[in-house]
């Protein structure tokens, strides 16, 4: 079957753009598994990894700063890794379990999507509705939220770097409405509308 | 006069001039202007025609009230409409016109009306145009909104962009003058997060417009230093230009921030933001908008509120006439007296309703106290007036002043009623004020300075305790409380011609005397029948004198009477501000297939089904109609094997031990017994016993299954099973996970789809029909070590599989899928050429899953199963769905084979006749089919089953077709479904 192997195709083609002083990459190379514990034994999640359980809302991340789990509801977490073979990622988290759990691979689904830069908070004003001040939404929070319609989980990863998980198949509209909004707030004069529809079809 | 002879002070910077045109005329001003004020200095007085009558009309007022200086603004598709000029920011280069009049503003036609006027009084539009009801629609209404109608759009789309946003704070403070001000001065240097806005561009309020001392300096001054203060504060975040239009649940307001509209350009920038901002408390500080009194001819160019009078000189530097009388019924209005004396300009007169010793001592100025004015002269500005005395006193600017009304809006938003307070003779704020919200200064009906500094320091005090933020040790600036007393009085009685309640609607006293006459005894209907508050200023000055004139009319007071309510926007806001981003291409998010790529490089034509983007059909060389790709695409599926990317389908990863449990309730039909390796076709009805969606889940190991949705109702299905999890049976060791976006989904059928396959799966997986047969799932590996999962389910009727990998092998995988494909003609296939192959196997699709089809309709009705219960079952149970003569799904066949159905048709009986009493059922789907010839249908019919052979009548009025058509049995192609198993 070598004759037909497959490529991994990222949906914005490693795309990363400086607007202003902000950062725009999109973030490749990374698994993401959801691991939902067993009715009743929640607990046990806890013992499973080498970092401690996050709550919900919070994340916390390994000492190696490899793995990072997300809390984003009581009886589940997210596990942004790297995975050693992307096409078993799920595999080699019920591996790591202590106890049965139920994995399922997300890393397909998603489009991260990182923005850094001391600007950040101003652009991500006019597209998240959370309060992202440092003292509701400190480094390692994180949130299910809606951005432009689309289901998104923000992550603040340090102060000034925010992971946003947005939908795969509408990426590029995320991505446009993202780069308009940093544009707006960053740049001195937009460019025509026009123009910026064209763009963005990698 | 060049706009440049001002009086002295003022916030007008004389270093620089703008040139701005009005109607044409070149005029100049300068920067911190308003176009109202600038048209003022240059000696324009008449800006505008009234709504109704056409009469002259001038600045009335100095604020986002005004009734009369409506404008259009800037020119072409950038041309804006119905612009109060007292709120336009001067800028160079502006282009203002003047509207509705028909000629020219000096000389229009239109204002024959006012000749007229006895016939167009209250209601004329509904006792006149009454007959005949068909000229109503094609003479009347294009007749009156011709002649009747504020500006015109330009009809071009809006070439301004515009944005929205999100803002949090502790506290918000809405207004900025000194109630404002205090409060936010409080809360920013207690360390709260502060917002401040106000709608002017200068932060201040009426502290510019008047000329009180606080802390011993002008009150301009005090609030020019608070606001530098608060600028430097990181806490701390003022947003002038922006106006909070509504107070939404949960401490949520709505704000709209004019970003450019005083610039000439915007650059490509935003023109205006829609900020939702998000409060843990807010204070209400909106001041009070001054009312006039109603007397003859009280509406012409030059007749000005009290307080805006005092503006335009205190603030613009702009003495509105050369020779000013003041109308009051209260101390306030002395001011204007006061301060424009002050400033060198003449004082005619001061005419006070109230018989008493005058309350201010102004030398050198005629006093009339107990006077009343009948009647004014001056056909397009104001000339002279009478006194009831009989006395003529020249004049061309009359400052009246009826007395102060809260700005109580906001506060109505969730339905707070005001109350009447006789002191003030004014509504205030009463109970039901939105959660968090509190009110300080005028608003609350503390119409001096010292009082609303006071209120605004107390409120934000207050609130900084309850939020548990420490206050700093703050001093109460020091004012004085300068008397504010009125005595009520609304009308002029002694006045015979039409004296103006609301300027903006033309409704006068004696329209609200005749609506009284004819009965309207409640607030709401004669705001209806008068049209009195209605359109730009919603009846910010002219509501109160209605409602004193009603209650006089009906011996009640006021404040039993009560007021109409306010319902968002404050002002008015442009819709674009609204939709924001969310324009064109980026109107909502586009999603796009794992093989989009694939797809596009193919040629494909793309449809939008659900914000999806699908391939509809794939055209190649030589075919000029889409038919003839749809049918070839059916054709060499039915022949070969067709692809088709089928991953929009909805995919619900389901874990956990009580996995077969859940989907028994879920799903009509059972899933508990569903043995690992197998798929089925399920269910979905709505708690009411509709179906409202249907899928094959797969069991994939014992506590995991896989359910698919339809593509429209994905989201909607994981809504709900998330709701059922959650709050139906929280017991139950049930997870979701939405798998839609991580899979690559591909229909794969056709007598070769097996061949296709086994060059496509890795060994040693056995796709043999025993060993894989129909209904049959696995987990596999493709293409050499890839995972994917194989489903044996076909939507075409043929031998068919599903096959998914990862979404990012999608393109590569599509591609891999046509080279395996290669010896076997295969063939890619869009959602038409999927929609005929389901049409002629009859399988349903939207179009029958309608929302109103029940089981029964579908012939389904076995399925649900009634040994056990799921949600949905017993209401789907209900004699009246189940009925023997009810609707069930047929085929359709016209007699005539060359004919093309249409769907939407309605089957009648071959001789009733085109009633709705005659209706049979509906047409839900046509098609061509490649594989019998001719144009086929599913649909609705009374009786179905038992019709088999009859013929009737597929009646579509919309497309002008009576079409013979023959019920038949659903399914088209292989009824017995020989390919599939095969």
């Amino acid at each position: 079957m070598a004759d037909h192997a497959l490529t991994a195709a990222s949906p914005l083609a490693g795309y990363a753009r400086t607007i202003g002083d902000v950062l725009l990459t999109e973030v490749g190379d990374y698994n993401l598994c959801s691991v939902a514990a067993p009715l009743g034994e929640d607990e046990a999640l806890v013992d499973s990894f080498d970092v401690p359980r996050p709550a919900t809302g919070q994340s916390s991340i390994s000492t190696d700063g490899a793995t990072r789990l997300l809390g984003l509801q009581p009886d589940q977490i997210l596990i942004l890794f790297r995975a050693d073979d992307p096409d078993r990622a799920a595999d080699q988290v019920a591996a790591a379990m202590k106890t049965a759990a139920y994995v399922t691979d997300q890393s397909d689904s998603w489009v991260l999507l990182a923005l850094e830069g001391a600007d950040v908070c101003p652009v991500l004003e006019r597209l998240c509705m959370l309060d992202l001040d440092d003292a509701a939404f400190p480094a390692g929070a994180v949130s299910r939220t809606v951005m432009e319609h689309l289901s998104v989980i923000i992550l603040r990863e340090r102060d000034n770097r925010f992971l946003l998980f947005n939908p795969r198949s509408s990426a590029r509209s995320f991505l446009h409405a993202v780069e308009t909004a940093a544009e707006t707030v960053l740049l001195q004069s937009n460019e025509p509308v026009s123009v910026r529809h064209r763009r963005g079809t990698s | 006069m060049t706009g440049l002879e001002r009086l002295p002070g003022g916030l007008v910077d004389r270093n620089r001039c703008i040139a701005f045109t009005f109607d044409g005329h070149p005029y100049l001003g300068f920067p911190g202007d308003t176009l109202a004020s600038a048209l003022l200095a240059n000696g324009v007085r008449m800006v505008g025609r009234s709504f109704k009558y056409h009469r002259p009309r001038g600045v009335f007022s100095a604020g986002s009230e005004e009734p009369n200086a409506l404008v259009q603004l800037r020119r072409g598709a950038y041309r804006e409409p119905n612009t109060r000029a007292t709120v336009a920011e001067l800028f160079d280069g502006l282009d203002a016109t003047s509207q509705n009049y028909c000629g020219s503003l000096r000389f229009d036609l239109l204002a024959v009306n006012d000749l007229l006027a006895s016939f167009l009084g209250a209601g004329f539009y509904y006792k006149t145009f009454m007959w005949p009801q068909a000229l109503w629609e094609r003479l009347y209404e294009p007749v009156i909104r011709a002649s009747a109608g504020p500006g015109r759009l330009s009809g071009d789309t809006d070439p301004d962009v515009y944005d929205r946003g999100y803002l949090h704070c502790d506290l918000l403070v809405i207004g900025s003058g000194p109630a404002g001000l205090a409060a936010a001065l409080v809360a920013g240097r207690s360390g709260a997060r502060t917002i401040l806005v106000d709608e002017d561009f200068v932060m201040g309020g009426r502290l510019h417009a008047e000329t009180h001392e606080i802390d011993g300096q002008p009150g301009g001054a005090w609030a020019g230093s608070v606001v530098a203060e608060l600028g430097a504060l990181e806490n701390v975040r003022l947003l002038s230009r922006t106006t909070v239009i509504g107070a939404y649940d949960h401490g949520i307001y709505g704000a709209v921030e004019r970003k450019t509209d005083h610039l000439p350009d915007s650059k490509g920038k935003p023109r205006q933001i829609l900020w939702r901002v998000h409060s843990r408390r807010a204070i209400l500080c909106a001041g009070a908008i001054e009312r006039p009194i109603a007397f003859g001819a009280n509406d012409r160019p030059g007749v000005m509120l009290a307080g805006a009078v005092r503006t335009y000189a205190n603030r613009y530097a702009v003495a509105p006439g050369k020779r000013v009388g003041v109308f009051t019924n209260n101390d306030d209005g002395w001011r204007t007296a006061v301060d424009l004396a002050a400033k060198g300009v003449e004082i005619a007169a001061v005419i006070d309703t109230r018989e008493m010793a005058p309350p201010v001592d102004v030398t050198s100025v005629e006093v009339r106290m107990g006077g009343r004015i009948t009647t004014t002269w001056g056909r397009k500005g104001l000339k002279a007036i009478t006194l009831a005395t009989g006395e003529k006193i020249a004049m061309d600017c009359l400052a009246v002043s009826g007395g102060w009304n809260p700005a109580v809006h906001l506060t109505c938003h969730q339905r707070g009623r005001p109350i009447w307070r006789d002191d003030i003779a004014a509504f205030v704020p009463g109970t039901g004020l939105p959660v968090g919200m509190a009110v300080a200064g005028s608003v609350n009906g503390s119409l001096s300075c010292g009082a609303a500094l006071r209120e605004g320091h107390d409120a934000a005090s207050a609130i900084m305790q309850d939020l548990g933020i420490g206050l700093a040790k703050d001093a109460l600036p020091a004012a004085s409380d300068e008397s504010v007393a009125v005595m009520p009085f609304w009308r002029v009685t002694e006045s015979r011609g039409r004296a103006w309640v609301d300027l903006q609607n033309d409704v006068t006293v004696k329209d609200i005397q005749q609506a009284h006459h004819e009965g309207y005894r409640s607030v709401e209907l004669l705001k209806r029948y008068t049209t009195l508050g209605m359109a730009t200023d919603q009846g910010k000055t002219a509501n109160v004198v209605a409602l004193a004139i009603l209650a006089e009319h009906g011996g009640r007071s006021i404040g039993d009477i009560g007021t109409t309510i306010f319902r968002p926007p404050y002002t008015p806001v442009s819709i674009a501000v609204f939709a924001g981003r969310s324009r064109g291409k980026a109107f909502r998010p586009t999603r796009l297939t794992p093989s989009h790529v694939w797809a596009e490089g193919r040629g494909g034509t793309f449809v939008e089904a659900s914000g999806w983007l699908r391939a509809r059909w794939y055209p190649v060389s030589g075919e000029t109609h889409w038919r003839q790709s749809v049918d070839r695409e059916v054709r060499l599926t039915r022949s070969g094997v067709g692809i088709c990317d089928v991953s929009t389908l909805g995919k619900i990863d389901i874990q956990g031990e009580d996995s077969g449990t859940f989907l028994n309730k879920v799903y009509a039909n059972g899933f508990a017994k569903l043995p690992v390796g197998r798929v089925r076709y399920g269910l979905m009805l709505r708690e009411d016993g509709f179906v409202y969606d249907d899928g094959t889940t797969a069991r994939l190991g014992k506590t995991h299954f896989v359910m698919t949705t339809t593509t429209a109702n994905d989201g909607l299905v994981f809504r709900n099973l998330e709701f059922a999890r959650q709050c139906l049976w929280p017991g139950l060791d049930v997870h979701l996970a939405s798998a839609t976006e991580q899979w690559a989904q591909f229909s794969v059928a056709g007598p070769r789809s097996r061949d296709l396959l086994a060059k496509i799966v890795d060994p040693p997986f056995d796709l043999a029909n025993d060993a894989f047969p129909l209904m049959a799932c696995g987990t596999v590996t493709v293409c050499g070590g890839a995972p994917g999962r194989l489903f044996r389910i076909s939507f075409s009727g043929e031998l068919g599989y599903e096959i998914a990998v990862p979404s990012r092998y999608g393109v590569s995988f599509m591609a891999a899928l046509m080279t395996a494909g290669e010896d076997f003609d295969a063939v890619p296939y869009g959602v038409e050429a999927l929609g005929v192959m389901r049409l002629e196997k009859g399988h349903v699709a939207g179009n029958e899953l309608n929302g109103q089809s029940t089981a029964k309709m579908l012939n389904l009705e076995r399925m649900i199963s009634r040994k056990k219960d799921c949600i949905g079952n017993v209401l789907s149970q209900r004699p009246a769905m189940n009925r023997q003569d009810g609707l069930a799904m047929m085929g359709f066949r016209p007699l005539d084979r060359s004919v093309e159905l249409t769907a939407g048709a309605h089957f009648l009986a071959m001789d009733a006749e085109d009633r709705m009493a005659a209706d049979e059922g509906y047409m839900t789907s046509v098609a061509h089919s490649p594989e019998l010839g001719y144009s086929i249908g599913l649909g609705f019919i009374m009786r179905g089953p038992e019709r088999v052979g009859e013929t009737v009548r597929a009646w579509d009025a919309v497309n002008g077709k009576d079409i013979p058509v023959e019920i038949v049995p659903p399914h088209f192609v292989d009824p017995q479904g020989n390919r599939l198993r095969g």
